[in-house]
C-alpha cells in the first residue's frame, strides 16, 4: 500500500470551506474523480484521508495537501490530478500528486504572505517599534502566552497599489502552530483596525531544519 | 475574487461558506452569451434550500438549455442579513454573485407557508418593490411555484406570475416566452397575457375578487379578456420522459438532506384525508425501474455522494420497488453507497424490503400512524391497523432496531381525549413488543419517540372545511398526552401550537393577508419557522392593529358550498369528491387506495384517461 500526498491550492470561494466541510469534500470529490484510493475497513468504509496542516477558515493557501492511500501498483500521478480537478470546488486546484517522502509531523515552519489596506500603515510603524507584543493564544489546555516580537521582530511591508503587504515565517508543528491571524488580532486589539480586512495567504511549508517540506 | 464588501461580510459571519458559491456540480455561464438569466430563490437558509429537491430538477432543466442561466439565491441567516444591510449589499446569486435585479425573472418556491415573510426580506433585500402593482416592466419577473401555489392567495398581490401544478414543461415555457417577449420589446401586460396561456399559470392581478358583507368571499372573477375562469394544474403525464436529474450541486456546508436522491414516483394513492399532498399531486404517476437504476448510477457518479434514498409520497406503493432494490443492490455496496427509503408504509413493509435496505448502514425506522386509535386513523382514512403496526416492528426489532419513531397528529376532526391516549397506548405496545420479541438485539433498550404535529386543515382536502382546533384546545391535549405516558422508553416531542395556527391562517387565507404580512415583516418577523426568531406576540398586535381577524381564516367553519379563497384553482379532484370524502370521514368510513379501485375523484381527467390498468392486479 502507498500513501500518496494530493497538493493543492484552495484559494477564493474555498477559501470558506472549513477544514470539517473540506473532509466530507473531498471525500465525495474523490470518489468522483474514480481515482483507486483505498477505503478503511469496518462496518462503515470511508476514504483514509488526512490533511497534513490545515488552515483556518477565511485564509487562503497555495500549499495544502491531504494524504491518501492506494494499493494499486504503477500509478499514473498525472492522470490523477486531471481526475481531481475536474472533480473540485471552484478555488481548489490540484498541482502535484506524488508518493508520500516527508510524514506530515516534520513540518516545523510555514510562510504566510499578510495583505492589509495601506490604512494600517500606522498600526504596521507602532508595531514595529514596541520592544515587546505579548499575545493570548487559546490551546486545548487553556490559554498560552507567546511573544510576537520573538517570532515577528519586524513586519518588512512594502507598499502595492491596493494595500501593504508583507511575507512572515512562523512556527507549524504540532507542539507550536502560529497563525498571522494572531498578529491580526493584537493590532484591532491595540491600533482599532479590523482584522477582518487582513487577507492571509500560506505560501510553503518548511521542517524544522528550514527545509521545504515536500 | 469577491467584491471587498462580500469579502468583509463573509469575515463577520458564521458559516460563511454558505454564501460563496462554487460547489461542484454548480453551472457557471458567460452572463453575456445568455438570454433568459432566471433567479432560482428558496425562501429559508442554504442548508434547508440545498436539501429541496424540486430546485435540483428545474435548476438541471433550465441549464440544459445553452441561452438560459439559472441561478441560485437563499435567504441569509440573521448575522448576514445585518451585514448585507450594513455594507448595502443587495441579495445575491451563489453563480455571479450579481444582484436579483440583474435577473429576468427571479422564481420563488413555495414550499411552506411560514416563509412568506422570508420572500419579503429577500425582496427587501434585492431593492425589489413588495407589491406587483408597483413594479412595471422594468423589474424581473417575478414568479413563484410549489405546493403552497394551491392557495397562494395571501401573497398573490407581490407575485407576477403564480405556477399551479408541476413545472417540468411549464417553467421552460415561461422562460421561453421571456426569452421570445425580449426579443420583440413587448411590454409587461402583453408578456403575462402570453404567458397566461400556459396551463396552470394564474396571473393574480388578472383576476378580481369580491366579498360579502359577512366577509365570505363572493366571487372571484377573470378581468381580462380570454383568461380562464379556473386555472388548471400543469402536469407531467409520464414521468418517464422526465428523467431523475443526475446532477446536483453537491452542498459544501452540510445541508439537511445531503445525499443523492431518486424520485421514484409522483403522488399517492393513499387517499388520506389530510394529506395536501396527497391530493395536490394526483394522479399517482410511477417512473420505470430501469430508468431510476439508471438515474441513480449517473446520479452517484457524477456527485460521490454515499448515500442514496428513493424518495416519493409514499416509496413502497411503487409497484417494482423490490426489482428497484435488486438492481441497485448489484453495485451499490461496490461503490460504498447505502440506500435509504424514508416514506415506507407500515402495511406493506416487507423483510426482505428490511435486509434489502440495512444491508449497508442501519438507521432508525419511522412510521406514521397518524391517529392514536382505530376509529380516527378510519377519520382520516390512515387505512393501517394494530396488526400491520405489530408485524412491522417486530420484523424491525428482529432486524436489530431499536429505536421507533412515531408520527402522531392531534386535533384531527372527531378527535376525543381517548384518541389522544391511543397515542400513549399505542407507543407502550410497541415498548412491550420490544421486550417479548425473542430475536431483539441483546443488551438493548428500545426507544419509542412520539411526535406530535398539530392539524393543520388544508385546500383542497376533505379537510378543507373544518375548523382548526383552538390553541387553548390543542394545549389542553398535549397536557394529556404527557400525563398518559408512564414509560423512561417513550420520549415525547410536539409542536407549538401557535406556529401550527399561523400556518393554518395562511393556509386557508385569502388576498386581504397581504397587508397583515408585510407590516408583520417590517416589525421584524422573518424566519418565522425557526422557533427562536417566530414573534407570535408581534403577529397578533399586527393582526389587531390592521382589524383582520385570524381566527375568521384557522377557526371557522367553510360552509360545503362556500366560494373559498381557491375556488379558483382546479388540482384536478373535484369539490363533490372533496364533500363526499369528508362525509365519510364523519362516518369514520374508510376509502381504499386508488390503485385497486377508481373511486372518482376527477384527477384522471388530467391524464385524459385511467389512472392504473385496473384489468392487472396492481397490488
Amino acid at each position: 500500500m502507498t500513501t500518496v500526498r494530493i497538493w493543492f491550492e484552495k484559494r477564493g470561494e474555498a477559501s470558506y470551506i472549513s477544514l470539517l466541510d473540506l473532509q466530507r469534500v473531498m471525500q465525495r470529490v474523490i470518489k468522483r474523480s474514480g481515482v483507486p484510493v483505498w477505503y478503511t475497513l469496518g462496518f462503515n468504509p470511508h476514504i483514509y484521508m488526512t490533511f497534513t496542516c490545515p488552515l483556518p477558515l477565511g485564509q487562503e493557501s497555495l500549499c495544502e495537501s491531504v494524504d491518501v492511500k492506494t494499493e494499486a501498483e504503477h500509478q499514473d500521478f498525472e492522470q490523477w490530478k486531471t481526475a481531481l480537478n475536474a472533480a473540485m470546488p471552484t478555488g481548489i486546484t490540484v498541482f502535484k500528486v506524488e508518493p508520500v517522502q516527508m510524514k506530515a509531523t516534520l513540518i516545523g515552519f510555514a510562510d504566510y504572505e499578510v495583505r492589509c489596506p495601506a490604512s494600517f500603515q500606522p498600526a504596521l510603524d507602532s508595531y514595529n517599534a514596541l520592544p515587546s507584543a505579548q499575545v493570548q493564544k487559546k490551546t486545548k489546555r487553556g490559554f498560552k502566552s507567546i511573544e510576537l516580537k520573538e517570532y515577528m521582530p519586524v513586519l518588512d511591508y512594502k507598499t502595492e497599489e491596493d494595500g501593504l503587504v508583507f511575507a512572515v515565517r512562523l512556527p507549524a508543528s504540532g507542539d507550536l502552530n502560529l497563525n498571522p491571524s494572531l498578529l491580526a488580532g493584537f493590532l484591532q486589539q491595540q491600533y482599532e483596525v479590523p482584522a477582518c480586512e487582513v487577507a492571509i495567504l500560506r505560501t510553503a511549508l518548511w521542517t524544522a531544519e528550514n527545509q521545504p517540506f515536500i | 475574487m469577491f467584491d471587498p464588501k462580500l469579502k468583509e461580510a463573509l469575515s463577520r459571519v458564521q458559516k460563511p461558506g454558505r454564501y460563496t458559491g462554487g460547489e461542484p456540480g454548480s453551472v457557471y455561464k458567460d452572463k453575456d452569451k445568455v438570454d433568459v438569466r432566471f433567479a432560482f430563490c428558496f425562501p429559508d437558509t442554504y442548508e434547508v434550500g440545498m436539501s429541496f429537491l424540486g430546485e435540483k430538477i428545474l435548476y438541471e432543466l433550465l441549464n440544459a438549455h445553452e441561452n438560459w442561466w439559472c441561478e441560485r439565491a437563499f435567504m441569509p441567516w440573521i448575522d448576514m442579513k445585518a451585514e448585507m444591510e450594513r455594507l448595502q449589499l443587495p441579495l445575491y446569486t451563489m453563480e455571479s454573485k450579481d444582484p436579483l435585479t440583474a435577473f429576468d425573472a427571479v422564481g420563488f418556491t413555495l414550499q411552506y407557508e411560514l416563509s412568506y415573510t422570508n420572500i419579503l426580506a429577500m425582496l427587501d433585500l434585492a431593492g425589489i418593490p413588495f407589491y406587483s402593482k408597483d413594479r412595471d416592466g422594468s423589474w424581473p419577473l417575478i414568479v413563484a411555484g410549489g405546493p403552497c401555489a394551491c392557495n397562494s392567495e395571501p401573497i398573490a398581490d407581490f407575485f407576477d406570475v403564480i405556477q399551479l401544478g408541476e413545472g417540468e414543461q411549464q417553467l421552460p415555457s415561461i422562460c421561453a416566452e421571456i426569452e421570445k417577449g425580449k426579443k420583440e420589446g413587448i411590454g409587461r401586460e402583453e408578456l403575462l397575457l402570453r404567458i397566461a396561456r400556459i396551463p396552470g399559470v394564474y396571473i393574480p392581478v388578472f383576476y378580481d375578487v369580491t366579498y360579502c358583507e359577512d366577509g365570505r368571499i363572493k366571487a372571484i372573477t377573470p378581468n381580462r379578456p380570454g383568461v380562464p375562469a379556473v386555472v388548471t394544474k400543469a402536469i407531467v403525464k409520464d414521468l418517464n420522459e422526465f428523467a431523475p436529474p443526475t446532477n446536483f450541486v453537491v452542498p459544501m456546508v452540510g445541508a439537511i438532506q445531503d445525499r443523492a436522491s431518486i424520485e421514484v414516483l409522483r403522488g399517492c394513492v393513499r387517499g388520506c384525508r389530510f394529506c395536501q399532498a396527497g391530493f395536490l399531486y394526483r394522479p399517482m404517476r410511477q417512473r420505470d425501474a430501469g430508468l431510476l437504476n439508471r438515474a441513480a448510477r449517473d446520479l452517484c457518479a457524477n456527485t460521490g455522494y454515499e448515500e442514496i434514498s428513493l424518495s416519493s409520497l409514499s416509496t413502497s406503493d411503487h409497484s417494482q420497488l423490490e426489482n428497484i432494490l435488486d438492481d441497485l443492490l448489484e453495485w451499490t455496496p461496490q461503490q460504498h453507497v447505502s440506500l435509504s427509503l424514508p416514506s415506507l408504509r407500515m402495511d406493506n413493509f416487507s423483510q426482505s424490503m428490511v435486509e434489502k435496505t440495512s444491508r449497508v448502514r442501519k438507521s432508525g425506522l419511522t412510521f406514521a400512524p397518524e391517529g392514536g386509535t382505530q376509529r380516527l386513523r378510519d377519520v382520516i382514512n390512515k387505512n393501517l391497523t394494530w396488526e400491520e403496526i405489530e408485524n412491522s416492528c417486530n420484523i424491525a426489532f428482529a432486524e436489530g432496531y431499536t429505536s421507533v419513531k412515531l408520527y402522531f397528529m392531534m386535533g384531527l376532526p372527531t378527535e376525543t381525549m381517548e384518541d389522544i391516549e391511543g397515542i400513549a397506548e399505542t407507543a407502550q405496545r410497541i415498548v412491550e413488543l420490544y421486550y417479548k420479541n425473542p430475536d431483539k438485539p441483546k443488551g438493548k433498550g428500545v426507544q419509542v419517540t412520539i411526535s406530535c404535529a398539530c392539524f393543520v386543515p388544508k385546500p383542497h382536502t376533505p379537510f378543507q372545511f373544518v375548523p382548526q382546533d383552538s390553541k387553548e384546545t390543542l394545549e389542553a391535549k398535549q397536557k394529556h398526552l404527557l400525563a398518559s405516558v408512564h414509560s423512561k422508553k417513550i420520549r415525547v416531542n410536539y409542536h407549538d401550537s401557535r406556529t401550527s395556527f399561523l400556518e393554518a391562517v395562511f393556509a386557508k387565507g385569502d388576498r386581504r393577508l397581504a397587508p397583515v404580512i408585510v407590516e408583520a415583516y417590517k416589525k421584524g418577523c422573518y424566519f418565522d419557522s425557526w422557533e427562536e426568531h417566530f414573534h407570535y406576540d408581534t403577529w397578533l398586535q399586527t393582526f389587531e392593529q390592521l382589524g383582520v381577524d385570524p381566527h375568521f381564516y384557522a377557526n371557522r367553519f367553510i360552509e360545503l358550498d362556500e366560494v373559498t379563497p381557491w375556488s379558483h384553482m382546479d388540482y384536478g379532484v373535484t369539490h363533490e369528491f372533496l364533500v363526499r370524502e369528508y362525509n365519510k370521514a364523519l362516518g369514520a368510513q374508510t376509502t381504499p387506495p386508488c390503485n385497486r379501485a377508481c373511486h372518482g375523484c376527477g384527477a384522471n381527467h388530467l391524464l385524459g384517461g385511467p389512472c392504473f390498468d385496473y384489468s392487472k392486479n396492481l397490488v
